[in-house]
């Protein structure tokens, strides 16, 4: 049996694989202070559904896999260690001046964002390296101590090193990592070219210093998890579910804890992926507060570096390949407004769940998309999550009637629709801007809708996008945690080694690839699974000579021995390059600056397993719903589970789950999947 | 004025204008992404100097992507006017190339693409437009920022008003084949081309398709309403201000071999909340000078409006709607009005065009409480300068603009200086050059770069610190051309704030000697020689007594101001 569990900023999902591959769901409220207690109790709410004790329950177990967000809430909250950055002599102020940038050069009011370590933690090594890797000022090991002297006086907790260069040739940070090992034996330490071997030194220097930062946090947590879930009576392994969209050893972890911060949004692309095997699938992620989105390319899920944990330019660039998950503010909650020149707005603001839509009856006077699937009769009242919550109708009109009909001329109705519309569009255009950047034309891909609010208006956004097919997964509400269950111990490795095509050093590049090569056989014989599958996968970050930004390519060879070698990566650069931006320069040469490997050691299984807890089935109802261009319609209304798996339905239809309801507008034919799975061909 | 007509029955609700100017915007984004992920120059996939819009088959700008402010506000639409003058008769398939500065283009060194969309009965509906600053145009100098020229022959850039590039969508390779004839590096001018061409056949198709889906007449109601609706906004902003007339200058330095004298840029301004309008009046000036340093009409319009958006609500649509509410005199032959050929305006995007904005921010400070913004700093310091020369390591040519620093961000009623400022035309959307990104493109060494404790504009809200950024040449010798001011008059603050501490450029000898230089001209430095670039900061808003005292504290603990300036400039003793 193997146990998923996946704490959000709101419920602690968990899924429950027995030994026939059978899944069972249970959410369970996060507990904010203690989240290892909302794990806890979700597991002893299973249990009890079992009749079984917690021991039992757990007793069986051989894998638990976590996701968590104590990481990125650790930064967001400020609540990491005290860390000190090492860096070279002249460049105090690379954290503070970054990459430049900014979002709106008419925006004055937000002002220019600290560096992620202060100033007064910044301390300056006397020392040089060239590009070329020469040393032109020498390390001193007599400097080092005396900065030492002022580590200690200034009591830091952690400290990260980031030298110019120390990817090209890593001897001083390696030095000044022993001295600090010999002499500040229990801070903990994070070495940029170790970490995050990558050119742009601004980028290198705040991976390291919020790995550094967020150790002694993780170590402590990830140390609590596992003893707890132990004296609980579990005695298989621990897991975590990495932001690179695979799964890493607790222990492994709480070593470089950054291969965690964006833990659980990974996943929804890997449980994308084992949802349909399609060339190119988006899956899009509805939660009360964001829409997240992801993609899968030929069952390749992209990594990107730029993920900022508080916004574009104002929050921090980690600057360390994590699965690309872009976020617009638009979910479940989102405002709705109607400005000062009478235009509406929905989002990005979001009334969350505290106090949360208008319907909620707490107190929430603003409207919201759940306030306008309400009035539109998309969502049951009596029957909202499995008939935890009540809905009030009477006030969502009230709000939407009072801050959206009456400014806009319209009836409450058409001002409901409208709302939906507009955040319909939003999260088209976020798409067509996201896929778009990954090469994926949206008219040749699959839409996946997961997470509780999915269903209101996947399959308008699909229509209007022009997909093939939309597909809620009938475990889509615990997507990530599913997702867990069917993806791999996972670890890239990286080394930054500038080549030009024209000048291609064959010895060098050969030399490289097999000490990455043997850094995942290492892997793979510590991960303890030589007994199962595991397979090394190659690829380049690389672009055209003058050309500032990488892109991915697949490396169809793993050594390079010939002129027709290098051909084969030349010639993958160029398709890929066409594939995502539509021309390619066969005329100009091609600069690789970053060589990776990635180790994959499969733990579980490639497709995703089916709820096992079946309903009986019921004779569907009829509710009356608004239609963009139909009106008032009668639709009716089906229990997700009863519906009969390759039978075909015909919308107007909502479907009812526990934990979503899916709209099916008028004339739109669906089917359950005999996966389970709703699927809808557009 | 057919459509016009037509679409007079079709009206679109607060919802329906948001959908369809969603669609727009993601059209100019796509042409963005397009254009920044395909250019090959730094100074267009680094620092971000290149813009796209669509502007109305009336020549009005309708939207635009999130770039350099300088580049868009106005000029497309002026540019789009001359291509429609010029060319009696557009078809499926054209695109045009501008860069003329008496034409509506910023500077000769902003390329542009224009592409009209025709759609299938052959009616002209809107343009397209992509504009990217290229490394080099084919000066008789390898700079693009040509201060010193007396006049456009000695600029030596090929001027293009509105040429036919492509007909049936096929490049016309005579133009093609002059330019590469002429212009340094001619591959990447090459590539960044064709990626402009990219965007603006992005733009193309996807407002076709628009077209299709909505019906031309209802995209057409959309923009009368969008524009409308627009002006209603600005109108309101406008509302909010306080009323009354100010007049304020700003003033670039003189600069041996450029211009003797300083140039002082007036700007006479009147905002009238009750009608909603404001009112700037530039026609005292100087006239046109023989250098590099007149301002392109384009530039002159748009850096006006810069420093007024700067002191507005940022929601407001800026697009030709919300321009009604501005009224601009200008004058021909005037340095800050409308220029006459062949007077050069190789610098119109940066030096004088600055004070412009500046002037207009300034005046507005002086209009009533709590509104407008001080001096931004100067651009085009030598940190910013164009490198050239040949790389010992791979024995290639290169010609980058480099952008190792810059500051400038001025206090403002809200919020400190934004640190990457750059200039008022630039607004902070450039990106930083990585020390080791900059050391690996070009032969050099950068020995330092950090920000100077107390430059900063003091103020209630203060101005951004200067940085300092020290340059060594790695190869036998290397050309920076550069031409900054800032200098002799640093940005002024307002309100009781405080100037910030100007630029200064020279040269570090081995024994630490200091060797001033010129603050313009075409540096040749050898192996060895090194390079000290001082940027300018920003002016301060409000009075430094006034300012936040755990902001002063901070600003000590990180060492941007020391306890002395804490004690004497804001009244703040560090320890208590």
């Amino acid at each position: 049996m193997r146990f998923a569990t996946d704490t959000g900023g709101t419920f602690t999902d968990l899924v429950i694989e027995d030994d026939t591959g059978g899944l069972a769901l249970f959410k369970a409220p996060t507990n904010k202070l203690d989240p290892v207690a909302g794990v806890i109790r979700v597991l002893q709410d299973a249990a009890d559904s079992r009749n079984q004790s917690l021991d039992q329950l757990l007793g069986t177990g051989e894998v638990f896999i976590h996701g968590t967000t104590h990481a990125l809430n650790a930064l967001i909250t400020g609540n990491t260690a005290r860390t000190a950055l090492l860096t070279t002599a002249g460049h105090p102020d690379i954290l503070t001046l970054r990459e430049g940038g900014r979002v709106d050069p008419f925006d004055h009011a937000t002002a220019y964002p600290a560096s992620f370590i202060p100033p007064s933690l910044t301390l300056e090594v006397e020392e040089r390296i060239s590009a070329q890797g020469d040393v032109l000022t020498a390390l001193r090991d007599e400097q080092v101590l005396e900065l030492v002297e002022q580590l200690k006086q200034m009591e830091v907790e952690a400290i990260s090193v980031c030298l110019l260069w120390s990817v090209v040739n890593p001897q001083h940070e390696r030095q000044i990592g022993k001295l600090l090992a010999r002499h500040l034996p229990d801070v903990p330490v994070t070495l940029s070219h170790e970490l995050n071997p990558v050119l742009r030194e601004y980028r290198r220097a705040s991976s390291a210093s919020i790995d550094a930062a967020l150790k002694p946090t993780m170590t402590h947590y990830l140390g609590n998890l596992e003893q707890r879930l132990r004296e609980a009576g579990f005695k298989g392994r621990v897991l975590v579910i990495s932001s690179q969209g695979g799964l890493l050893d607790a222990s492994e972890v709480a070593g470089a804890p950054i291969h965690v911060l964006n833990s659980g949004p990974s996943m929804a692309p890997v449980a994308g992926r084992a949802v349909t095997s399609d060339r190119n699938v988006i899956v899009a992620d509805t939660g009360g507060t964001t829409y997240d989105l992801s993609v899968v390319h030929e069952g390749q899920i992209p990594l990107s570096r730029e993920l900022w944990i508080g916004g574009p330019f104002v929050g921090h660039m980690t600057g360390f390949p994590s699965v690309d998950v872009k976020s617009i503010g638009s979910g479940g909650g989102s405002i709705a407004r109607v400005d000062e020149g009478g235009v509406l707005h929905v989002g990005p603001q979001s009334q969350g769940s505290d106090p949360g839509p208008a319907c909620y009856g707490k107190g929430g006077e603003e409207a919201t998309l759940t306030d306008a699937s309400l009035v539109l009769g998309y969502l049951d009242p009596g029957n909202f999550l499995g008939g935890k919550m009540h809905l009030d109708r009477k006030l969502a009109n009230q709000a939407i009637g009072d801050c959206i009909a009456k400014p806009l001329g319209l009836s409450i109705a058409e001002a409901a629709l409208s709302i939906v519309e507009v955040a319909t569009e939003d999260m088209c255009q976020a798409i067509f801007d996201f896929s778009g950047s990954h090469g994926i034309d949206p008219e040749e891909a699959v839409l996946i809708g997961a997470g509780g609010a999915a269903g209101l208006n996947t399959v308008a956004v699909s229509r209007r996008l022009g997909c093939r097919k939309v597909i809620i997964p009938e475990v889509g509400a615990t997507m990530s945690a599913v997702g867990a269950l069917v993806t791999d111990i996972s670890r890239e490795f990286r080394a930054a080694l500038m080549v030009s095509s024209e000048r291609f050093d064959y010895e060098a590049v050969n030399r490289m690839l097999l000490d990455l090569s043997e850094r995942c056989w290492r892997f793979i014989a510590s991960a303890g699974s030589s007994d199962r599958e595991s397979r090394i996968i190659l690829s380049v970050e690389a672009h055209y000579e003058n050309q500032a930004w990488d892109i991915v390519v697949p490396l169809p060879i793993s050594s390079f021995n010939s002129a027709q070698d290098l051909q084969q990566l030349i010639d993958a650069f160029h398709r890929e390059h066409y594939r995502l931006f539509a021309y390619s320069d066969e005329g100009s040469s091609i600069e690789i600056s970053n060589w990776v490997s990635r180790v994959e050691c499969v733990v579980g299984s490639d497709c995703m397993g089916r709820l096992s807890d079946r309903e009986i089935v019921e004779i569907p109802s009829l509710r009356n719903c608004m239609f963009s261009g139909h009106g008032e319609v009668q639709a009716s209304i089906y229990r997700w589970s009863a519906l009969k798996p390759g039978q075909h339905y015909l919308g107007p239809a909502i479907i009812e789950s526990p934990f979503t309801s899916v709209v099916i507008d008028p004339g739109i034919e669906f089917l359950r999947s005999d996966s389970g799975n709703v699927e809808v061909q557009c | 004025m057919l459509n016009r007509a037509a679409a007079i029955g079709i009206k679109l609700d607060g919802a329906k204008l948001a959908i369809v100017n969603a669609r727009l915007e993601g059209v100019v984004r796509k042409m963005a992404s397009t254009l920044l992920r395909s250019g090959r120059s730094g100074v267009l996939n680094r620092a971000r100097d290149f813009s796209c819009c669509i502007v109305t088959h009336g020549n009005e700008l309708l939207c635009a992507a999130e770039s350099l402010p300088i580049h868009v506000l106005r000029g497309p639409d002026m540019m789009a006017a001359s291509m429609v003058n010029y060319h009696s008769k557009l078809e499926a398939g054209d695109a045009f190339l501008h860069n003329c500065p008496y034409h509506g283009c910023s500077h000769p060194a902003d390329h542009t693409i224009l592409v009209p969309v025709v759609d299938g009965r052959g009616v002209h509906r809107y343009t397209v437009v992509a504009k990217a600053h290229q490394a080099d145009i084919g000066n008789s100098q390898p700079t693009t920022y040509f201060g010193a020229a007396r006049d456009v022959y000695e600029e030596g850039a090929l001027i293009f008003p509105a040429t036919r590039v492509q007909k049936n969508y096929q490049t016309i390779e005579d133009i093609v084949r002059i330019c590469t004839a002429r212009i340094r590096v001619p591959e990447q001018w090459l590539g960044d081309f064709k990626a402009m061409l990219g965007a603006a056949r992005t733009g193309e198709r996807a407002l076709l398709a628009l077209g299709a889906e909505y019906g031309w007449d209802y995209l057409e109601a959309f923009g009368s309403q969008w524009f409308d609706y627009s002006e209603a906004r600005m109108e309101q902003a406008v509302n909010a201000m306080p009323n009354g007339r100010a007049r304020a200058s700003s003033t670039h330095d003189a600069i041996s071999g450029v211009c003797e004298t300083p140039i002082t840029v007036s700007a006479d301004v009147r905002v009238d909340n009750k009608l909603g309008h404001v009112h700037i009046d530039l026609r005292d000036n100087p006239d046109c000078q023989p250098n590099g340093l007149n301002v392109s009409e384009a530039c002159v319009h748009t850096s006006a409006m810069i420093g007024l958006f700067n002191c507005l609500d940022s929601s407001v649509p800026k697009n030709a709607g919300s321009f009604r509410r501005i009224h601009l005199d200008l004058k021909e032959n005037c340095i800050v009005g409308i220029p006459t050929h062949p007077h050069s305006c190789s610098a119109a995007t940066t030096n004088v065009s600055d004070r412009i904005a500046n002037a207009v921010q300034l005046a507005i400070s002086g209009i009533g409480e709590g509104v407008g913004m001080a001096e931004i700093g100067a651009n085009l310091p030598a940190s910013r300068g164009v490198f050239s020369g040949v790389d010992p390591r791979s024995g290639k040519a290169y010609v980058n603009q480099v952008f190792l620093g810059s500051s400038g961000g001025a206090g403002n009623p809200h919020a400190d200086g934004w640190l990457h400022y750059s200039h008022a035309g630039n607004g902070g959307m450039g990106y930083l050059d990585s020390i080791e990104l900059a050391e690996l493109y070009q032969p050099l060494y950068v020995r330092g770069r950090y920000l100077i404790p107390d430059t900063e504009g003091a103020g209630e809200y203060r101005g951004a610190p200067g940085k300092y950024v020290e340059i060594e040449v790695m190869a036998d010798e290397v050309n920076v051309a550069y031409v900054t001011d800032g200098i002799q008059f640093p940005p002024q603050g307002v309100c009781g704030g405080e100037a910030a501490a100007g630029g200064r450029q020279y040269l570090k000898h081995a024994d630490g000697e200091e060797q001033e230089i010129p603050a313009h001209g075409v540096l040749r430095l050898n192996r060895g020689q090194r390079l000290v670039s001082i940027t300018s900061g920003g002016g301060g808003f409000g009075k430094p007594g006034s300012r936040n005292r755990s902001a002063v504290r901070r600003d000590v603990a990180d060492g941007r101001i020391s306890e002395q300036r804490a004690r004497d400039v804001y009244g703040v003793e560090p320890d208590d």
